[in-house]
This record gives C-alpha cells, structure tokens and sequence, in this order.
C-alpha cells in the first residue's frame, strides 16, 4: 500500500515558516528572562561576598539613603546582625553567616530557574530548527513516499503497530516519550545485568576446568567483552540460552541503529533523488522525534515496524527464519533505528496483542528495495 | 479612484499606528517617570518636616543591603543632608536649604508635567484628526462610534 504524498499538502509553507517565526519570538523571550535572572544571580553573588565582609569590621562608614533622592552621612553599626526578608512581608533577623546560607539557597534555585530556561530554549530552538527544515522542505516541493514491506511475523507487529498508535494518540506525548525513553534503558540494563550473570555463570563453569583469571577478567570488563560477544553470539562459549543471545543482538542492532541509518540514509540520498521524509532528518534524532510528534499516526511507515523491532522481554524479536532473508540484514538495521526514533511502547504492544496486520502484500517492492536485492 | 483612496486610507493608518500611537505612548510613560519623581521630592519634603518638627538629631535606620537583607545604621548627626541635584550629583544642605531646593525642583517638576500633559494631548488630537480624515475618505457617516474608541 505506497502512497505518495507532497509535503505541501500537509504543511503550508507559509504556516511552517510563520510557526518558526512564533517559536524565534519565544526564544527571545526566553533569552530575555534567562538575562534579567543571570542579573538576579550576579546580585546574588555580589551580596554574598558583602555580606561575608561586613562583620570584618565594628562598623562601616557609608552614605544613609534617606528616600531615594537623599542621603545622609552615617555608619553601619552591628555588623553581625541581618534582617533577612523571609518572603511574604515576614523578616528574620540572622547573623552573618546564616544570612550567606540563606542567599547560597537562593541562589541554587535561581541557577536550577536559569537551567530550566536554558533547556526550554534548547528545546524551542530545536523546535524552530524543524519548522525551518519543513518549509524549506516544502518549498523544494518535497513528497513523501510510504509503502509497506510485506510483513510475515504477524502478532507482534500488529501489535507493536496498534500500541504504537494508541500511544501517539495520546495527548501527553512528550510524557509518553519520555517513559519509552526510560523504558528502553531500563529493558537495556536488564539485558545487560542479564547477560553479566549468564557471563558470570559461564565463566564460573569455566572456572571449574580452566584458571580462576579468566573468570575475573570477564567479570571485570564486562561491557567491551559483552558487546563483542553479542556481536558474534554463536562464539560465546556455554551461551545459556539461544533466546538472549537473539534478544542481545537485537539490543545491538537498536544500539548501532543511528549509524546504520546514518549509512543508509547517505545511500539512500545517492540512489534515489527524493528522500523520504523519516529519513531525511534522521541523522538528527531529535528533529526526528519532533517531525514525528507533528504527523499524523495513520501515515507511520509499515516499514517502521520491521521484525527486530523492540528489545522488550516479552516480544521474541528474533526475525523468523523464513523471512525474505537476502534484504533482511540491511532493512532491518535501517528501520530498527527509525523505530527507536519512533518511540516504541513495549507494554502496550504486548498487552494488545490481536489483529495481526495484513501480512505479505501483493504489491512489488520498491526501486529502492530492488536495488539491495 | 477607489484605488487611490484605499491607498491614501491605508498610508494615513499606517501613520496612526506607525507613528502616533508610539509617540503617545512614549510620552504618558515620561509623564509617568515625571510623577515619580515627584513622588520621590514630596516625600523627602515631608521627611525633613517630620524631622525638622521632632528636632531629630540622631537617627537609627535600617539599610537595605540587595535583595532585601537590611542592616542597622546609625546616623549621628542629621543636620546635614545630602540631596539629589541630578545627574548623579549631590549637595550638601541643611534642612532649611534642602526644603527651599525641594520647592523649586517640585515647582520644575510641576511645569515638565504640565508640558507632558499638553504633548499627550496634542497627539491624541492628530490621532483623531487622522481619523477623521479616514472617515471622510470612506465617506462614513459623522458619527463612527467605531473609530471613535480607537484614539485611546
């Protein structure tokens, strides 16, 4: 099922460009607030010191201001004592060093303020920098070309697919996004901790018919050895389960993901004139996390939802073997990436399980395919 | 013909918003500053007097050091007070000569109002006379409630 969109029907350029501009005012507007709070802390810090200083001395000599437009001649007397506005019109009366633990707090909160700020503009700017792309893209009288690749492992990507579409639904996306996020490190980690054990047990068999330094060394450099092992899963010796090691080389795949896409997608512009839309801002993954944020879900790729797709438990993700194998190497690297992009939901893909999607399309695969053939 | 007229309509609004409204708000935000200070004058004027009828000679304050931290300070002699003149000078006075500055710059500060007041006036009336001129373009009935609210 191709279908062949022109960008310009979705996104007006006019809008896009007008959308970028709103966000560029934002951004100046932040900016501002980040400099009035920057002031904020700089008077902050002055105070701090002075207020460090001032007991040094009985009293200081300075100028009383009376009103705003007068002074007297005067001093400084009880240096050691401070009233500190509490907030809400209530005062403290605090010594010196007390008072600099007050303004040190203060100060944290106006820096965690200016943090925040800080990552909001880092946001909009990428925002803006989406927007821009898209009229530009626009202009180019860009289309986007969408096909399903005929799918054999039917359950779990229908599945995959509908949670992935009950969740863009959702209105909290970023929240949504984040907890994807979270989810994939955690699933990662536990692979990890996992295969550390299996490693553990191995090594400890290992242990009982070689020298104990094998067994120490593995432990210790886990990680580089880890990745080297999973790369060539088939190597390991007294691999416990076949099923990790799929699961492992699958986590593999999500993680060399961006760089696949990266090569594929350098490919993918050389060959073919027109880049797809998910590709074309996929090297940044951001951007693409955003340009998929403002699409509608009913024109996700099918091919999103290739077989390796998620490195979640309960998803066998090991592509079955009677998959069209000679274009399964490449494809499915390719759009793993794309799918981690996509934010998939693990939990909800497995909860729903029904409705297998129409599987083995009648139509040819596309000029792009062909040529990997 | 109607060309023309839509032309001139949308230079003369173009010189109501471009140009008038800006300088009206420019001027009610000196006018403002102005107030201000006065504020500022009378104030100290009803300090000294305060001062001058409870013969103060010494004087105990809190002083705001920055962000609303303050510290005790004693002024120990307050017959000599050191006033504003403008850009960053100030005098030294007593508080006879201080009251007698203070009248005079109250008295300045009166007149810079009056000048203020009498600007915002005239550009609200070339704001209005603006308009009037657009209503006469567009041949619309004398009364135009409509532009009317839009000189303020």
């Amino acid at each position: 099922m191709g279908s062949v969109t022109s960008l310009s029907s979705l996104f007006q350029p006019e809008e896009a460009r007008k959308a970028a501009r709103r966000v560029e005012d934002t951004i100046s507007e932040r900016q501002e607030e980040v400099e009035r709070l920057k002031g904020f802390v700089a008077d902050n810090t002055a105070l701090i010191g002075l207020v460090q200083k001032l007991p040094d001395e009985l009293h200081h000599d300075i100028m009383v201001p009376f009103g705003k437009a007068a002074f007297f001649p005067g001093r400084l007397v009880h240096t050691n004592e401070f009233m500190v506005l509490l907030g809400e019109g209530y005062y403290a009366e605090r010594t010196s060093k007390q008072t600099v633990e007050i303004l040190k707090r203060r100060g944290k909160a106006m820096d965690a303020n200016v943090q925040s700020l800080k990552s909001m503009i880092e946001d909009l700017r990428a925002e803006a920098s989406f927007f821009d792309s898209t009229a530009a893209e626009v202009a180019e009288g860009l289309v986007e070309i969408r096909e399903e690749i005929p799918e054999d492992d039917s359950s779990e990507k229908g599945s995959v697919e509908q949670g992935f579409e009950s969740t863009s639904m959702a209105e909290n996306e970023e929240v949504t996004n984040e907890d994807d996020e979270y989810a994939r490190l955690m699933a990662r980690l536990d692979e990890l901790e996992k295969e550390e054990q299996a490693a553990e047990v191995a090594s400890a068999n290992d242990e009982e018919t070689d020298n104990y330094g094998h067994g120490e060394i593995s432990n210790e450099s886990i990680f580089p050895e880890e990745l080297d092992s999973l790369s060539h899963p088939h190597e390991l010796p007294r691999w416990p389960e076949d099923r990790h090691s799929n699961r492992g080389r699958s986590l593999i795949q999500d993680h060399l993901a961006p760089n696949m896409l990266e090569r594929l997608n350098l490919e993918d512009r050389s060959s073919r004139p027109i880049p797809e839309d998910a590709n074309s801002c996929a090297d940044n993954p951001r951007q693409n996390l955003q340009g998929l944020r403002n699409q509608k879900p009913d024109v996700m790729p099918k091919e999103a939802t290739s077989s390796v797709t998620s490195s979640s438990d309960q998803v066998p993700s090991q592509p079955s073997p009677s998959a069209p194998s000679p274009r399964r190497a490449d494809t499915s690297k390719a759009f793993t990436g794309s799918i981690i992009e996509r934010a998939p939901n693990f939990q909800a893909s497995t909860a729903s399980s029904q409705a297998p999607p129409s599987s083995q399309p009648a139509k040819p695969v596309s000029r792009f395919k062909q040529q990997r053939r | 013909m109607d060309e023309i007229r839509q032309m001139k309509v949308q230079r003369f609004e173009e010189f109501v918003d471009l140009r008038l409204k800006p300088d009206l708000v420019r001027a009610v935000a000196q006018r403002d500053k102005v107030f201000e200070q006065q504020k500022v004058f009378s104030d100290l004027k009803k300090n000294i007097e305060t001062l001058q009828e409870n013969s103060v000679t010494s004087l105990k304050t809190l002083v705001n050091l920055g962000s609303e931290v303050y510290m005790q300070a004693e002024v120990p002699d307050t017959q000599h007070i050191f006033v504003d003149v403008g850009l960053g000078f100030h005098v030294e006075f007593t508080w006879s000569e201080a009251l007698k500055f203070i009248q005079l710059r109250e008295e300045k500060l009166g007149r810079q109002i009056e000048e203020y007041t009498d600007l915002i006036a005239s550009i609200k009336a070339q704001i209005k006379l603006v308009l009037e001129g657009i209503r006469e373009l567009l041949q619309l009935p004398a009364e135009v409630p409509v532009r009317d609210d839009r000189v303020f």
